[in-house]
């Protein structure tokens, strides 16, 4: 393995030299303006553009449908060796692959390029709340699953159910005794918590910046590996309370399988040079996110790992048959 | 007389999709009211309101004269193969060729409605594309 | 005191040259948008941001420019509803159902004119409503959780009969025909597909705006086909001015809907086509057989597109005080907002007031703006209508299948347009009404999935949808309206008694 990676770096230095210059690039976001994948292809565009990686502006266009099904059937079908595109991804599109959502495709019918940054998600509860700490939380989550409605932005099934029950795994909760409520969105489910009617938001960090600053909400755990910045400096992550959960948001893009490999190396080589910019830092902090990259190879690896890690615990939780 | 079989196929129609509702496979993580119960109520809605049509149908409308029809299946035709062409043949193309296709059935003369759609296809297309930055198709044979 | 002192500042960012012209701009191009079939306010604001990052704006300016398009759009999306039947976007449908009849009777001008009032008079009260009830309203938007929502849908749906035309069947069959669009996509609360027939593309649900173009503007396409006959009525250029009388007679309306609009539009997730739906319901209610609804009755423009532009202005309540975006519009503006370094929030007031007030202060701006440009466009448009058929009508179709495809970037919505198209036609011909079908298709949804939420959280107690004062005051209003014709009629005949008496 670690021979493809070097290979992967030689390719990479002399992709440079290789001379591909994109005409017309495009970036697809596979849903509408304003959600995750539409600000991971136009800031990642506007910084390529910036940094003068590019010649030409990047398009954005949103291709909108079945959770990024769509697109990626697209993608898939008819533009199988452009060399103009990337699409942006994140965890939602492999907990859908895993799932079998995108009809007959799976993650072997794209290559995958690399992820630029990450979100991670948290345990929040109003500020008012009864419970100050995780573990009073669980403790009362376990005496009565019923009492307490956690809210998230996506379907049963889908990115923050699943961070739901990992946690209830962890604690040892019954998957079924869990009250999960589907939102549209993340802001949906924080406004009904906000109005008490979810007792709890299984969110991402990006979302709940506002609130924290503001004391509207109280973030019981992160979900990320180590503790995060500020407003999120005092907050334990969920892994130093004892309960093994983590759930990182990775921003990405995947690209048509057959790309050419030269082009496939001027995007991964583009892509290195906006995550190590000032700009990219910048936007980062703006957005609340965190550092996470990974590229080439090593991020393939880390796509079927994942996918089929979600696979595995879908059918444990129930969510497949 | 209409009313009544338009009232049939209506009812029809509820019943298949109270049927498919009964097919749905659920998970057993669902809510405790499942995704069948709206649509039952939709299919009974329905169902009993196309009753009603039957028992009391409305006078006959008055349809269109026999030529009609071929000039309606036309265009429905022209818009089902334009959602089909516009991608592999471009946005320019294919919206000339409809809106002349149109403009000739409104009455106008071919070569006036050729000119018409041209020009104004083109100014739409330059104005979207470039002006607001919106994609569309430019035609994958041109590619 | 402190209001006065932040909006002279406001005003001193909202009048500032640069941001001036953004107004002006935002409200030109937002007016271009709207009046544009098929392309709305989400689509308009979504396709200029990226221009706010090209310019490297400051926030506040980028946001002035944002919301300019986004009322700009609401303005006009009256005027294809009105002239041609073709609702320009969404919540401009049910202004086709009297704008059209009064375009066909010559009033063509004085039905603009009244949408260009309407829309200013209602864009105006909103922002005062945003600048002095703001964080009020927000507290009050917070509290509707699950069981008011499902209230306030059946609301909604109490006003149908406003809808209906000859036949109250056939308007409930349409609603159905809606309610089963609404069921199509992924069920959330489940995870499983429905009446998807194994299509991707129908995974998302229904695209409201693909259903309302095919149901209108293509059937409306083969309607005029079939009437091309000589002596056919057509929209006529007619009278251009609208006369004070008329306006005055429908300022109580227009207030009215304004208001209605405005707390609709507060609360995440209604929106504006809810609001111009209920307004135009409700007047029509309200007024009885003193208007003529249905038939060619200035009202019948003036609540919707009242209600529809106050709804704008309420949205923005969410957004600027909580960082909640309530609707599609609000939520890309939350993200530029957010890519340009500003946060929206609890403290958005406190920590970003240039950025707020400068907002508030270039809404007065903006709407003056709006009806300056739009009463002497009326004009312009009007005569639009003395273009030949062969090149209008085309050419409306044309924009309105970029309008389709540019939403989702796919050509199989085109497809669906060409269907509902033909579903529109013949449910014209047999006399079902139009409008209800999108009613259930925009209330069918919030429906279903509020009440199983309500029930997911309660466990399945029913007794939760009636627990707080709100949704008890919403059902009460539901109860009334569906009680009113019955209760108007015996409060006549009560009322002629007493005249007997005397």
């Amino acid at each position: 393995m670690r021979w493809v990676t070097l290979a992967v770096v030689v390719l990479t230095i002399g992709g440079a030299l290789a001379q591909f210059t994109p005409r017309n690039p495009e970036c697809i976001a596979p849903a509408g303006a304003g959600g995750g994948w539409d600000f991971t292809c136009r800031s990642v565009a506007q910084v390529m553009q910036d940094l003068k990686i590019v010649n030409q502006p990047i398009k954005v266009t949103n291709v909108t449908g079945g959770g990024g099904g769509v697109a990626y059937a697209n993608v898939v079908t008819q533009r199988g060796d452009d060399p103009n595109l990337i699409v942006a991804a994140s965890p939602a599109t492999t907990v859908r692959l895993a799932q079998g959502q995108f009809s007959r495709f799976t993650e072997r019918d794209v290559r995958w390029l690399g992820a630029v940054a990450a979100d991670f998600g948290l345990v929040a509860v109003k500020a008012d709340a009864p419970w100050k700490t995780m573990q009073e939380l669980v403790a009362a989550w376990k005496a009565d699953p019923s009492k307490i409605a956690v809210g998230g932005g996506s379907a049963v099934g889908g990115q923050d159910h699943m961070k739901v029950l990992l946690l209830g795994r962890a604690v040892g909760l019954e998957p079924r005794s869990i009250k999960y409520v589907p939102f549209d969105g993340g802001g949906q489910a924080l406004t009904s918590l906000l109005g008490g009617f979810i007792q709890v938001f299984a969110g991402d960090a990006s979302e709940l910046r506002a609130q924290v600053e503001a004391g509207t909400v109280r973030v019981l755990g992160m979900m990320s590996p180590r503790r995060l910045p500020a407003p999120y400096a005092n907050v334990p992550t969920l892994k130093e309370l004892g309960y093994n959960v983590e759930w990182v948001v990775w921003r990405g893009f995947y690209v048509p399988k057959n790309m050419p490999t030269p082009a496939y190396e001027f995007w991964a080589n583009a892509l290195r040079q906006v995550e190590r910019s000032p700009e990219w830092a910048r936007i980062r902090e703006q957005n609340s996110l965190g550092q996470f990259f990974m590229i080439g190879a090593e991020f393939q690896v880390f796509i079927d790992r994942q996918v089929n890690q979600f696979r595995n615990l879908s059918r444990e939780l129930g969510i497949i048959r | 007389m209409t009313d009544r079989i338009v009232g049939i196929l209506i009812l029809f129609l509820a019943l298949g999709y109270a049927l498919e509702a009964s097919r749905m496979q659920v998970g057993f993580l669902s809510d405790p009211l499942g995704p069948r119960p709206f649509p039952y109520i939709i299919a009974i809605l329905v169902g009993l309101s196309a009753l009603w049509l039957i028992f009391k149908p409305d006078p006959n409308p008055t349809w269109p004269p026999p030529r009609f029809w071929p000039v309606l299946g036309l265009v429905l035709l022209s818009l089902v193969a334009y959602a089909y062409l516009v991608v592999p043949l471009g946005f320019i193309l294919t919206t000339t060729l409809e809106m002349t296709l149109l403009s000739v059935l409104f009455g106008a003369r071919w070569w006036q409605g050729l000119l018409g759609a041209l020009a104004f296809t083109l100014a739409v297309y330059f104005l979207f594309t470039e002006g607001l930055g919106v994609t569309l198709p430019v035609g994958r044979i041109f590619g | 005191m402190d209001i006065l002192q932040a909006l002279l500042n406001g005003f001193g960012v909202a009048l500032e040259p640069f941001n001036l012209l953004l107004v002006v701009l935002g409200c030109l191009v937002g007016t271009l948008i709207g009046v544009l079939p098929g392309i709305g306010p989400i689509s308009g604001v979504a396709l200029l941001v990226p221009l706010t990052f090209a310019l490297k704006m400051p926030p506040e300016s980028a946001l002035i420019l944002l919301a300019g398009i986004y009322y700009g759009a609401m303005y006009g999306g009256s005027t294809t509803s009105i002239l041609l039947n073709i609702p320009g976007e969404t919540s401009s449908v049910v202004t086709a159902i009297d704008g059209n009849k009064l375009a066909k009777q010559g009033q063509a001008g004085p039905a603009l004119a009244m949408a260009a009032w309407g829309s200013f008079i209602a864009g105006t009260l909103s922002v005062v409503g945003l600048m002095t009830l703001g964080p009020l309203l927000a507290q009050w938007a917070i509290r509707f959780g699950p069981a008011e929502y499902f209230a306030l849908m059946v609301f909604g749906f109490s006003t149908l009969s406003a809808l209906a035309g000859k036949n109250l069947f056939k308007a409930l069959i349409a609603t159905g025909f809606g309610l089963m669009l609404a069921t199509v996509g992924q069920d959330p609360q489940s995870g499983i597909s429905r009446y998807t027939f194994g299509f991707l593309q129908l995974e998302d649900g229904m695209d409201f705006l693909v259903v309302a173009i095919g149901l209108f503007a293509v059937s409306e396409v083969l309607m005029l086909l079939e009437e091309k006959t000589p002596g056919a009525v057509r929209a006529q250029v007619g009278r251009i001015y609208l006369s004070f009388k008329d306006f005055m007679g429908s300022l109580f309306t227009i207030l009215r809907s304004s208001v209605l609009g405005f707390l609709i539009g507060v609360l995440p997730g209604a929106g504006a086509s809810i609001a111009s739906f209920v307004a135009y319901t409700t007047e029509k209610r309200l007024l009885g057989s003193k208007a003529r609804f249905g038939e060619g009755d200035l009202r019948g423009v003036a609540a919707p597109e009242s209600a529809n532009n106050a709804a704008a202005g309420g949205a923005m309540i969410p957004l600027l005080t909580l960082g909640l975006p309530g609707s599609g519009t609000t939520a890309i503006m939350l993200g530029a907002l957010m890519s340009l370094g500003v946060t929206p929030g609890p403290q958005m007031f406190q920590k970003h007031p240039e950025v707020v007030w400068g907002l508030i202060a270039s809404m007065y701006v903006g709407n003056a703006v709006l009806l300056l440009l739009n009463l002497p466009l009326v004009g312009l448009f009007v005569r639009l209508l003395a273009v030949p058929a062969w090149f209008l009508v085309p050419a409306v179709l044309a924009i309105s299948f970029i309008g389709v495809y540019a939403v989702n970037n796919n050509p199989f919505d085109l497809f669906l347009m060409a269907v509902f198209g033909l579903v529109g036609y013949l449910m014209r011909k047999l006399e079902f009404p139009l409008a209800p079908v999108l009613l259930g298709l925009v209330l069918g949804y919030l429906m279903e999935i509020n009440l199983r939420r309500a029930m997911t959280i309660s466990n399945g107690d029913v007794g939760y949808l009636f627990s707080s004062p709100i949704a008890v005051g919403l059902w009460v209003l539901a109860g009334l309206s569906l009680l009113a014709p019955v209760l108007v009629a015996r409060f006549r005949k009560q009322g002629l008694g007493g005249d007997e008496e005397l």
